[in-house]
């Protein structure tokens, strides 16, 4: 940064206004020696360390706004969580499909919070089992190509999800006598209807994305992409 | 992350004999984000402003923590476990900031967990280094980098208090602060 330019800078540094200091260029060495000597300075200023009351307040808004489960489900549907929920999506899934809530009606399930719902721009129902290999709580998998999951049947109504862990992306394989849906990769467990079972790592994993599903003519069929 | 549990020992005490990198508060958890930012935010924003020495950019860093760090949470984990991912955000916001302002890491976050963990606490730490940095100065130039950066004078109150010029007190700051830079760095590992 030119000399003057750097001098300015350390100025609204050393200075107590809220306007923050201005980057014009890059700093060679002697410049960022002589601002972390500045900035330590500064920071020694009694009260340096403290937050102001209106800016906690302020940020405190804006993650509850962020963070709170909105009043209904319906809400939640924002282009911000369709974007979110798109690496994930990618990792799982052939391109030309994106994961959101706004399935057409009739073929929202029970969708619990933070579970997405994987609807495909274009698609078809396909085939992945018959009535009866659902009978008696059975988990079925299933591998479409351009998705694989699983799908059974919870308290009478047909769950299908995404058999792609959301952590990064390792194929699940059904265990515990068809109880959990494992990651070989991390440790990591799901429900077959999609809830996080256990976890190794610090982050919260989303659940599994659900499928629309269907039973017609004792024949299960997942809207999945063409 | 993986390398957190190596350093605990088990139940979340320290490795005996080892120097643990995380220093392991306690095993419980916070109770929602909200307490996990009532619990970190003056933390944060002390670790912030430590580095980059202005509110604005203190209070903007900060908030890009959070708003990075909360959305994968998972609140099961333990404070201390809470606390180190936390400064891992805030390690990679800073080092992110430097680059697209000053294009180079100026100051950075070291790391291992400690500027979170341990007491005492940012603040306190600015001060000790502040003092290490002044104290091996020339008493015209302690007394100006006192005045300008810790007491908040403007050049103009230096001026009156030192007798000297406006001009011969930014010619001084700034043969002060270059000097104070030269020393610092001799100080550093």
């Amino acid at each position: 940064m030119r000399d003057r330019a750097f001098r300015r800078y350390v100025e609204r540094l050393a200075g107590s206004a809220r306007r923050r200091p201005l980057a014009r260029g890059t700093v060679d060495d002697d410049q960022a020696a002589q601002l972390r000597a500045a900035i330590a300075l500064r920071a020694a200023r009694p009260g340096s360390g403290t937050p102001s009351e209106e800016f906690q307040t302020a940020l405190h808004r804006r993650l509850a706004a962020e963070f709170e489960p909105p009043a209904t489900a319906e809400a939640a549907v924002s282009r911000r969580r369709l974007v979110q929920a798109t690496s994930v999506a990618a990792a799982s899934v052939a391109a030309g499909v994106a994961v959101d809530r706004a399935l057409p009606a009739g073929q929202r399930g029970p969708a619990n919070p933070g579970q997405e719902q994987l609807s495909p721009n274009a698609g078809t129902w396909r085939t992945v089992a018959t009535s009866e290999e659902l009978a008696g709580g059975a988990v079925r998998g299933f591998d479409l190509g351009s998705v694989n999951g699983f799908v059974q049947r919870e308290a009478g109504r047909l769950v299908a999800v995404s058999g792609v862990c959301t952590h990064l992306g390792c194929r699940l394989v059904l265990s515990g006598g068809g109880a959990e849906l494992a990651c070989p990769c991390h440790h990591t467990a799901f429900r077959p209807t999609g809830e996080v079972i256990r976890q190794q790592l610090p982050e919260r994993l989303r659940p599994l994305p659900r499928l629309a599903v269907r039973e017609i003519d004792n024949t299960i069929q997942v809207y999945a992409p063409d | 992350m993986a390398g957190l549990s190596r350093r605990q020992g088990r139940k979340g005490e320290p490795v005996p004999g080892a120097t643990p990198r995380l220093r392991v508060i306690s095993e419980r958890a916070y109770p929602d984000w909200e307490a996990v930012y009532r619990d970190n935010v003056g933390r944060i924003y002390a670790l912030m402003f430590g580095k980059v020495g202005n509110r604005a950019d203190a209070e903007d860093l900060t908030s890009e923590v959070f708003l990075t760090a909360l959305r994968p949470l998972r609140t099961e984990a333990s404070v201390a476990e809470v606390r180190a991912y936390l400064s891992v955000v805030a390690r990679t916001t800073l080092a992110a900031y430097w680059r697209r302002t000053l294009g180079r890491p100026v100051t950075a976050i070291d790391e291992d967990h400690a500027p979170l963990l341990d007491s005492p606490p940012a603040e306190a730490r600015a001060r000790a280094l502040a003092q290490e940095i002044l104290s091996g100065l020339p008493e015209r130039y302690e007394r100006v980098l006192r005045l300008r950066f810790l007491d908040g004078y403007s050049l103009a109150d230096i001026s009156a208090a030192m007798g000297i010029s406006d001009t011969n007190a930014r010619v001084l700051l700034f043969r002060a602060l270059r000097r104070a830079g030269e020393l610092a760095e001799r100080g550093q590992p």
